[in-house]
C-alpha cells in the first residue's frame, strides 16, 4: 500500500525519511502518524514539552523499538515498519464489506426476486475482501521480515547520544572499554586498531589518551558526555540521533559541547536529529525545526522561519516561554498559553499536516489553513 | 536594615575528605529581605548548593563549618539543636530540591507524599503555637500586672482580662475556620461546575453520574452559619433537583451508536448555570465577618441568635460592642505595659553597655587570655544580655538573642585553633620537608602538600571583639531611639502577632481535609486529574510531573523562605515557565522570600531583584538584576553571559574553557585568573577585594581598580546588551 501513496525516496537528497510513524505503547499513543525527512549533513531540532514523544521518535528511528506503525528509511532502505496502517487497511476493508453485504440483504429481503442478483454480488465483495486481507497480510509477513533482519550494518550509521551522561556509561567499564564497545560487537578483534582508533577519538572529543583507562566517575559532567560523543562518533556514523545532549549539563560546559559537535558535524559531515527542549539552543544549532505535541507533529519549518513565523498556537506558546537574559523584557514577557480544545474547533474540520508557506508545514484545519496564509501575507 | 528576614554572614564550610579539606564555602555574607528573590548563580561545585544546605542545616557528614552565622528569626541557625532546628526545617524554610526522582521516596503513594507533612507539621504546630502563644502572654500578664501596680486594677482583674482575651481570641478563630472551610468548598464547586459546563459546551466526554454525585457531596459542604444565612433553603432545593436530574439520567444515543455523553437534559443544565451563576456567586460576593469582634460577642453573650443575613450590620455592631466594653481598656493597659517591659529593658540595656565595655577591654588588652577566666567573664556577660531582652517586643532583636552563642563559639574557636595550631604547623613543615627531600632525590613527584589550616589567633581574638562591638553598636542605637517609639503601634503588632499564633492553635488538619488541600496543590502545580494522580507511585510520573509534586511538598506548609534549588533544570521550557511564574505567584500571595539557586541565567532574568554569582566558593559579583545583565562587571559573568545562546546568536559561542580549580588546594590570587583571558598578573597573586560599582552593584575583580587597564567586556554580550537596550529604548517610544 505504502508504495502507491508515497512517493519515491529521492536518494542523495534526503538521509532519512520518517513517514507516519507510529509508537504505541497499550492506549498510550507516544508517537502519532508523525512524517519528517532529514536532508544529508543538515541538522534537524525536534522541540516539544517532555512526554510529547520526541524521545520515543528518536529511539524508534534507531530500533530500540519496533514501530507500531508507519515507515522508517534510512538511504532509500526500509529499516523499520510498523503494522498498524496494514491491521487498519483490514479492518476497514471488513467493515465495509460487512456494511456492503448487510445493505444487499436487506435488499434481497424486500425484492426476492433480485436475490440471484445480489447472491452474485456478495460473493464478489467477499472474494475481494478475502484478496484483501491475504495482500495485506502478505505485506506484514514482509514487514515482520525485515524488520528482523534489517542490514546491521547500515542501522550502525545511525549512532545515538543520551541525555543522562551518568546512566548512560555503564560504570564498571573503563572509557576504552565503552568506545570501542560497539567496534568489539560489530567483530573487529585487532586490538591495536581499536586502540588507535579510541585513541583517534578522544583526541577529536577534547579528552586526552590517559583518559581511557579510566573510569566514568573520574570524569565532569561535561567530560562524560564527551566520552558519550566519543562513543558514538567511533562508529563512523552517518548520521547522529543526540537525545538531548546538553540538557543535563551546566551552561558554561553546555556551550563547550555545543561547540564540540558542531565541529564534529563540519569535520566528519554529520547529519543531526538533535533532540531538545531547550529553544535557544535548539534556534542555534539547527537548519530546521520539528515541533511536536502530545505525539503529533504540529509544525515543521526551517529554524529562522519558525522563529520569525510561528502559526501553530502551541508554537507560540512555546516561543513566549522561552526565558532570556534580560530582565526588563522578562518582567513585561506575557506567555501564551495553549489549551487544544480553546484554540481549535476540530469538530467538523479533522487538522491534517499541510504545506501553508513553502518549507513551512503545520497541522491544521482548512480555515486555519487559510487564516495562517492571510497572516503570512498580511 | 529591618526588614531582613535572613542573613549569612562570613560563611566558611569545608569538607574533609582523604585526600584533604576541601573548601566548599570561603567567606561569603548575602542578606535576604522579605518578599524578595536572590538568585545565586554559578557552576556546579561553586558552594551553591552548600550554602543552600547549610541553611537547612542539612550538611553532609564530613562537613565542617569553619565560621560565620546564618541569622533567622533572632537565632543563629548554625548553632541552634536539632530540635528547634525541625521546627524552622521544612516549616519556615522549606526547599524544592534539584533531582525530582530523588526527593520522592519510590515506594509510597503521591498522596500520602504530600499529606504526610501537613498531617504531622499540623500536631507539632499546634502545640508550639499554643506554647508561644502562652508564654508571650504570660510575658504580658507579668509587665500588666507589674504596670498595674501603678492604676487601680487589681491583680484578678487583670488576670481576668488576659483569659478573656485567651478564649475569644480562640473562639473567634474556630468560627473564622468553619467558614473559611465553607467558603474553600463554595469556590472549588464554582470552578468545577465553570469547567464542567464548558466540557458539554464542547462537546467532551463525560462521566455525569459520578460528577454530579461529586458536585452534591461538595454542595451539601458548603454550610457554614455565616456564609449562607438566608440561602438555606435555596441550597437545599438545588441538592434536590440534581438528586433527581441524577437518578434520572441516561445518556442519550447518538447517530453512531454510541452514547452522547456530553448531552445534558435542559433541566440540568438550568440548574447547573443557575447554581454558578446566580447562587454561588451571590454567596461567595457577600461581604466577609470580621471575627475577631464577632467571636468577641459571641463569647459574652452566648445566648443571643444573631442575625446572619446583613453581615455589614453585624460587623459593626460588633467592634462597637467591642471597643466599649472590653478593647479600648485592654489596648490602654496592653500598651502601658509594654511601655513598662521596654523601659525596664532599657535600663538593663544601659547596664549592658559598662559590662560590654568591660569585656572588650578583657579581650583586647589581656596579654593571655585563659580559659577559664575567659568562660566566667562570658558566662558573666551572657547572663546580663539575656535579662535586658524586651521580652515583649514581636519583631525578634537578632543580634540580642544570638548573642551568647555567638559570643561563646567565637571564644571557644581561639581556644580549639591556639591548641590546634601548632599541631598542624609542625605537620606541613614535616610534609614540605618530605617534598621537598624527594625532589632533592630526583624523584618525580605527583603530589602536593595540603596547605596547612591555620588561624591567626589575633584574628580570632578580634572575632569575639566585634560579637561585642556588633551589640553595642545595637543597643546604643536602640537607647537613642527609644524616645522616638510608637508604643500604641506596638500594642496593636503585638495583638496582631497573638492573632496570628491562635490561629495555627485552633487550625486542625484532618486526613480528608489534608487530601483535599493536596489535590489543590497538584492542581495548582499543574498535574492533570489530580484525583487519581494522587494514588500513582512516583514511577508513574514524568520528570516534569514529578518536580511539580516536590514544588507542591515544599509549598504545604506554607514557609516563610523558600530555597529553589535548580527547581526547572530537569523541565522543559513552557512548564519552566509555568513553574516559575508558579513560583512567582506564590511568592507575591504569601509574601515568601526565596533564595533561587541555579546555573541559568536566562531563568534568574524573570526571577530575580538581586543576584550573587558565586565562583569558587566566593560570591565574585553582587548586584540588581539589572546590574548584572545591562552592565556585568566581573569577568566570569561575562564568561557565563557569552556562554548561552539566546535566539539572535550566530557565532561561535565562548566556552569558558577548563574546569573550575581543586578546591582542595585554593588558588592563592582570584580562583578565576586561569580560566579567564582577561586575568591580570596580579589576579594570580593577591585576591581581589569587593569593589563598589554603585550603591547595589559590587564585583570582586581587579580590572575595577583604577590602576589596572581598561577592558572591554566581550563582544557578544556587548552586542546582546546594545539590542537589548534598543529593544528596551524603543518599547519606551
Amino acid at each position: 500500500m505504502s508504495d502507491k501513496k508515497y512517493p519515491e525516496v529521492q536518494t542523495g537528497e534526503v538521509l532519512l525519511k520518517v513517514e507516519e510513524l507510529s509508537q504505541h505503547f497499550g492506549p498510550l499513543k507516544a508517537v502519532d502518524k508523525v512524517s519528517f525527512d532529514i536532508k544529508k549533513g543538515e541538522v534537524f531540532g525536534l522541540v516539544g514539552e517532555s512526554g510529547c514523544g520526541k524521545t520515543t521518535t528518536g529511539r524508534t528511528i534507531i530500533k530500540l523499538y519496533n514501530p507500531t506503525g508507519g515507515n522508517v528509511y534510512f538511504k532509500g532502505q526500509r529499516i523499520g515498519a510498523g503494522l498498524l496502517g496494514y491491521k487498519e487497511a483490514i479492518k476497514s476493508a471488513n467493515a465495509q464489506a460487512k456494511e456492503e453485504v448487510a445493505a444487499l440483504e436487506a435488499d434481497s429481503k424486500a425484492n426476492p426476486d433480485k436475490k440471484a442478483e445480489n447472491d452474485k454480488t456478495i460473493a464478489e465483495i467477499n472474494a475481494k475482501l478475502k484478496e484483501t486481507i491475504s495482500e495485506n497480510k502478505k505485506a506484514m509477513a514482509r514487514a515482520k521480515r525485515e524488520n528482523a533482519n534489517v542490514d546491521r550494518d547500515l542501522v550502525t550509521q545511525i549512532q545515538m547520544i543520551f541525555q543522562d551522561p551518568v546512566a548512560s556509561l555503564n560504570p564498571r567499564m573503563t572509557v576504552r572499554e565503552i568506545i570501542a564497545e560497539g567496534m568489539v560487537i560489530k567483530g573487529i578483534k585487532d586490538k591495536k586498531y581499536i586502540d588507535e582508533q579510541v585513541y583517534d577519538v578522544l583526541d577529536k572529543v577534547g579528552l586526552v589518551r590517559e583518559h581511557a583507562g579510566r573510569y566514568p566517575h573520574e570524569f565532569s559532567g561535561g567530560q562524560k558526555q564527551r566520552i558519550g560523543i566519543a562513543r558514538s562518533v567511533v562508529m563512523r556514523p552517518e548520521m547522529i540521533i543526540a537525545d538531548e545532549p546538553v540538557s543535563a549539563l551546566d551552561v558554561s560546559v553546555q556551550a563547550q559541547v555545543i561547540n564540540l559537535l558542531n565541529e564534529l558535524r563540519e569535520e566528519l559531515g554529520l547529519t543531526i536529529l538533535f533532540i531538545a527542549h531547550d529553544l535557544s539552543v535548539v534556534k542555534y544549532f539547527s537548519d530546521r525545526i520539528g515541533v511536536m505535541y502530545f505525539g503529533k507533529m504540529v509544525e515543521l519549518a526551517d529554524s529562522d522561519e519558525l522563529f520569525r513565523n510561528p502559526m501553530h498556537p502551541y508554537t507560540r506558546s512555546l516561543l513566549s516561554a522561552i526565558p532570556l537574559p534580560d530582565p526588563n523584557y522578562e518582567k513585561t514577557r506575557q506567555r501564551i498559553t495553549y489549551a487544544p480544545l480553546r484554540d481549535h474547533d476540530y469538530s467538523v474540520e479533522k487538522p491534517s499536516f499541510r504545506e501553508v508557506v513553502p518549507g513551512h508545514f503545520v497541522l491544521c484545519s482548512d480555515s486555519e489553513e487559510k487564516k495562517y496564509r492571510e497572516s503570512v501575507e498580511g | 536594615m529591618a526588614n531582613n528576614i535572613l542573613e549569612v554572614k562570613n560563611l566558611k564550610i569545608s569538607f574533609r575528605t582523604n585526600s584533604g579539606t576541601v573548601k566548599a564555602v570561603r567567606n561569603i555574607s548575602f542578606n535576604l529581605q522579605k518578599g524578595e528573590t536572590l538568585a545565586i548563580v554559578g557552576e556546579s561545585g561553586s558552594g551553591k548548593s552548600v550554602t543552600s544546605k547549610a541553611i537547612l542545616g542539612i550538611l553532609a557528614g564530613n562537613s565542617i563549618v569553619e565560621g560565620g552565622e546564618i541569622l533567622y528569626d533572632g537565632r543563629d541557625l548554625l548553632k541552634i539543636t536539632e530540635e528547634e532546628m525541625c521546627k524552622i526545617r521544612g516549616d519556615k524554610i522549606s526547599m524544592i530540591f534539584q533531582d525530582p526522582l530523588s526527593s520522592l521516596d519510590p515506594i509510597v503513594k503521591i498522596g500520602k507524599q504530600i499529606t504526610e507533612a501537613m498531617l504531622l507539621k499540623n500536631k507539632t504546630n499546634r502545640k508550639r503555637a499554643r506554647a508561644e502563644f502562652n508564654t508571650t502572654l504570660r510575658y504580658l500578664k507579668e509587665a500588666m500586672l507589674a504596670s498595674a501596680a501603678r492604676t487601680d486594677k487589681s491583680e484578678d482583674q487583670i488576670a481576668e482580662m488576659i483569659k478573656t482575651f485567651d478564649d475569644f481570641n480562640i473562639l473567634a478563630i474556630r468560627l473564622e475556620n468553619s467558614y473559611n472551610a465553607a467558603r474553600a468548598y463554595a469556590e472549588e464547586l464554582k470552578a468545577q461546575l465553570e469547567n464542567f459546563l464548558y466540557m458539554a459546551e464542547k462537546k467532551q466526554k463525560l462521566d455525569v453520574k459520578r460528577d454530579l454525585g461529586e458536585y452534591i457531596q461538595t454542595l451539601g459542604r458548603v454550610k457554614d452559619d455565616f456564609l449562607t444565612a438566608g440561602y438555606d433553603a435555596q441550597l437545599a432545593s438545588t441538592i434536590a433537583t440534581l438528586e433527581r436530574c441524577r437518578s434520572g439520567y441516561k445518556a442519550p444515543i447518538g447517530k453512531d451508536g454510541k452514547p452522547q455523553t456530553y448531552v445534558l437534559s435542559a433541566e440540568l443544565t438550568e440548574a447547573l448555570k443557575d447554581l454558578v451563576e446566580n447562587l454561588l456567586t451571590e454567596i461567595l460576593e457577600r461581604p466577609q465577618p470580621n471575627f475577631f469582634r464577632i467571636g468577641y460577642y459571641v463569647y459574652k453573650n452566648p445566648n443571643v441568635v444573631l442575625d446572619k443575613r446583613d453581615i455589614n450590620a453585624l460587623n459593626e455592631m460588633a467592634v462597637k460592642y467591642l471597643d466599649e466594653t472590653y478593647m479600648a481598656e485592654f489596648i490602654k493597659y496592653e500598651t502601658m505595659a509594654i511601655r513598662y517591659s521596654a523601659e525596664k529593658s532599657l535600663e538593663c540595656k544601659k547596664k549592658v553597655l559598662d559590662e560590654l565595655a568591660k569585656a572588650r577591654d578583657y579581650f583586647l588588652n589581656t596579654p593571655r587570655i585563659e580559659k577559664g577566666a575567659t568562660k566566667e567573664v562570658v558566662a558573666a556577660l551572657c547572663k546580663v544580655v539575656e535579662s535586658s531582652i524586651d521580652r515583649l517586643e514581636y519583631n525578634k532583636d537578632n543580634i540580642a538573642y544570638t548573642f551568647s552563642s555567638s559570643l561563646k563559639t567565637a571564644a571557644n574557636k581561639y581556644f580549639t585553633y591556639e591548641k590546634l595550631n601548632p599541631k598542624e604547623e609542625r605537620r606541613y613543615a614535616r610534609q614540605s620537608a618530605k617534598r621537598e627531600a624527594l625532589i632533592a632525590r630526583g624523584k618525580k613527584i605527583d603530589w602536593k602538600v595540603v596547605p596547612k589550616n591555620v588561624y591567626d589567633l589575633e584574628d580570632l581574638r578580634d572575632d569575639c571583639v566585634s560579637v561585642i562591638d556588633r551589640l553595642e553598636r545595637k543597643y546604643k542605637a536602640d537607647i537613642e531611639n527609644f524616645e522616638s517609639r510608637d508604643f500604641d503601634k506596638n500594642a496593636v503588632g503585638l495583638i496582631d502577632y497573638l492573632k496570628a499564633h491562635a490561629s495555627e492553635v485552633v487550625y486542625k488538619i484532618t486526613k480528608r481535609m489534608a487530601k483535599e488541600k493536596a489535590i489543590k496543590l497538584m492542581e495548582e502545580v499543574g498535574i492533570p486529574e489530580p484525583r487519581t494522580r494522587y494514588n500513582q507511585y512516583p514511577f508513574e510520573f514524568s520528570g516534569g510531573m514529578r518536580q511539580r509534586i516536590v514544588i507542591a511538598i515544599a509549598l504545604v506548609a506554607n514557609p516563610d523562605i523558600l530555597i529553589c534549588d535548580e527547581p526547572t533544570t530537569a523541565l522543559d521550557v513552557t512548564i519552566q515557565s509555568q513553574i516559575l511564574e508558579l513560583i512567582n505567584k506564590i511568592k507575591k500571595e504569601r509574601q515568601l522570600s526565596i533564595i533561587f539557586i541555579t546555573h541559568d541565567l536566562g531563568v534568574v532574568a524573570n526571577m530575580a531583584d538581586r543576584i550573587g554569582v558565586m565562583y569558587a566558593g566566593k560570591i565574585v559579583e553582587y548586584g540588581t538584576s539589572e546590574d548584572i545583565f545591562y552592565s556585568p562587571a566581573h569577568p566570569y559573568t561575562w564568561a557565563l553571559l557569552s556562554s548561552m545562546p539566546d535566539l539572535d546568536t550566530n557565532e561561535k559561542l565562548e566556552a569558558i574553557p577548563g574546569t573550575p580549580p581543586n578546591m582542595i588546594y585554593p588558588p592563592v590570587g582570584d580562583a578565576f585568573a586561569e580560566r579567564n583571558k582577561y586575568a591580570l598578573k596580579v589576579d594570580f597573586e593577591v585576591q581581589p577585594p569587593m569593589f563598589k560599582i554603585s550603591e547595589t552593584h559590587s564585583a570582586a575583580t581587579w580590572l575595577l581598580h583604577p590602576d589596572a587597564p581598561k577592558v572591554d567586556m566581550p563582544k557578544i554580550i556587548k552586542e546582546r546588551i546594545a539590542r537589548m537596550n534598543e529593544k528596551g529604548g524603543n518599547e519606551d517610544v
